[in-house]
């Protein structure tokens, strides 16, 4: 809304300025750098935000967009056309992150119906299904997610070996990648045990029973694990806490750093990575890393 | 480089200058010391399809939450075992080994299996055939890979879908326990 807007409306004869004009007008006289402040209000707040237009155009503008943004910043302003394959990833790193955010999402919402006590953990489980809005489903995500997840990190290990893409200088995020994969299972089984029913009751117990075959060290694993000598509710109280807190904070540190990481070691692979394309281009094909300090130091 | 006669036409060679103009390339911007790349932007050409994944990922995830109850059987009874009891599936390789040997297992074969992912990259370190599904140079990393990977899904579909009551070995269509897998 303008100024001259007003104007104008006031210069039409017979047409009365409504009450937000009227306003406006008392606001520019008394202080038109108030007006002025106000006139721009979402703007400014836009701005204070996020700097950059939010539909870059320019390759100015579309770098500015990552740099100036939190949650881009971790992602190369450009990019590998290879890297951009579907069929070179199948996006299985990003979907297990992205299964890992709904697993995030539903687990927390089910922590506000969950008790982990021997005595109500199956009620509540009951009462998911018959009188909590969306119970059932939220359930039923937080199950197949899991399971899922525990497939597509695998899958993705496969990806990784299968494009040989954990070779130098990506050897110590192949590492944190394998410790992910056992964090992801022990999240999975951790929570198994939680709904309390016979599949989670006796699924936990042979489970543990099988780190109980340690040698030297079986029987004090298997009790530090159960609490006890059996399941129990030392061992719900432990697998609960392992799974809300302990084993998601974990993964959550290693994730991040996992990320870090891939740019760090040049982003992600690609066939430029191939030694034989290095001799062919005559060394360090320029891709930001340096990994070859050896040779460059 | 060897100029064509055409681009001798077009750019005759100065014998007095030490430099020549050697291709012409179409940008929006100037690029020092960096040569040809096959670069585009992150926004929009990643940024889309990271979208598209995220919107494929949740709607995947709900049609199965959708169609699919997660199981609850009985509330949990110490006092009676499930006959069989399995693992959950990830570790059904693992239950399946230990009815043969616990130690092996147990311990020895997971222990083996992820300390063996650790050191593989730094046993093998030659960068050749990098960045493609399968290359030739990397034959036998991938089969022994593709073994390995082979033979603890097939003990795992057989822990999951084979074994039956008092942990016998049944076909799966015939096992009196199938159904019961996740």
């Amino acid at each position: 809304m303008s100024l001259q807007l007003n104007e104008k409306e006031e210069a039409t004869p017979g047409a009365k300025p409504d009450l937000w004009q009227r306003l406006l007008q008392v606001i520019y006289r008394q202080s038109p750098a108030l007006f002025e402040s106000i006139r721009g209000l979402p703007v400014n707040v836009y701005k204070s935000i996020y700097r950059t237009t939010a539909f870059p155009k320019t390759e100015r503008e579309r770098s500015e967009a990552f740099f100036n943004s939190f949650l881009l910043h971790i992602q190369p302003v450009k990019i590998q056309r290879h890297a951009l394959r579907y069929t070179y990833t199948f996006g299985l790193g990003l979907i297990s992150l992205y299964l890992f955010g709904i697993l995030s999402v539903t687990g927390v919402l089910l922590m506000f119906y969950y008790v982990p006590s021997t005595h109500m953990a199956y009620q509540r489980m009951l009462d998911l299904s018959s009188s909590v809005s969306f119970g059932q489903l939220l359930r039923n995500m937080h199950r197949w997610a899991a399971h899922m997840m525990v497939a597509t990190v695998f899958l993705h290990m496969c990806r990784v070996f299968y494009t040989g893409a954990y070779k130098p200088p990506r050897e110590f995020n192949w590492v944190i990648g394998v410790i992910l994969l056992v964090v992801t299972c022990f999240l999975s089984f951790t929570g198994y045990l939680l709904p309390w029913d016979q599949l989670a009751y006796w699924a936990v117990e042979v489970g543990t029973s099988i780190a109980g075959y340690t040698p030297y060290f079986g029987h004090q694993i298997k009790w530090a694990l159960l609490g006890g000598r059996n399941v129990g509710q030392e061992t719900l109280i432990r697998f609960y806490v392992l799974h809300v807190a302990v084993l998601p904070l974990l993964a959550t540190s290693l994730i991040v750093y996992h990320f870090w990481r891939i740019r760090k070691d040049g982003g992600i692979s690609g066939p430029e990575d191939d030694e034989s394309y290095l001799e062919r281009v005559g060394g360090n094909n320029g891709q930001g890393a340096n990994w070859d300090w050896g040779a460059h130091s | 480089m060897r100029m064509g006669d055409r681009e001798q036409e077009i750019f005759p060679k100065d014998p007095n200058k030490t430099y020549g103009l050697m291709e012409l390339v179409k940008g929006t911007s100037t690029r020092v010391d960096k040569g040809p790349d096959n670069m585009v932007s992150s926004w929009p050409h990643l940024l889309i399809r990271e979208a598209y994944l995220l919107a494929i990922t949740v709607i995947v995830v709900l049609v199965v939450a959708i169609l699919w109850n997660a199981p609850l059987e009985a509330m949990a009874n110490p006092a009676h075992p499930t006959n069989p009891a399995k693992a959950p599936w990830y570790f059904a390789w693992l239950q399946e080994l230990v009815s043969y040997n616990a130690f092996w297992g147990g311990i020895a074969a997971p222990g083996l299996f992820v300390a063996g992912l650790i050191v593989v990259p730094y046993l093998d370190r030659r960068r050749r055939g990098v960045g493609r599904w399968f290359a030739r140079e990397r034959l036998a990393a991938n089969l022994i890979f593709t073994f390995v990977v082979l033979v603890i899904v097939t003990i795992t579909l057989i822990g999951m879908y084979c074994r039956g009551p008092n942990w016998n070995f049944y076909l799966p269509w015939q096992n009196p326990n199938r159904g019961n897998i996740f």
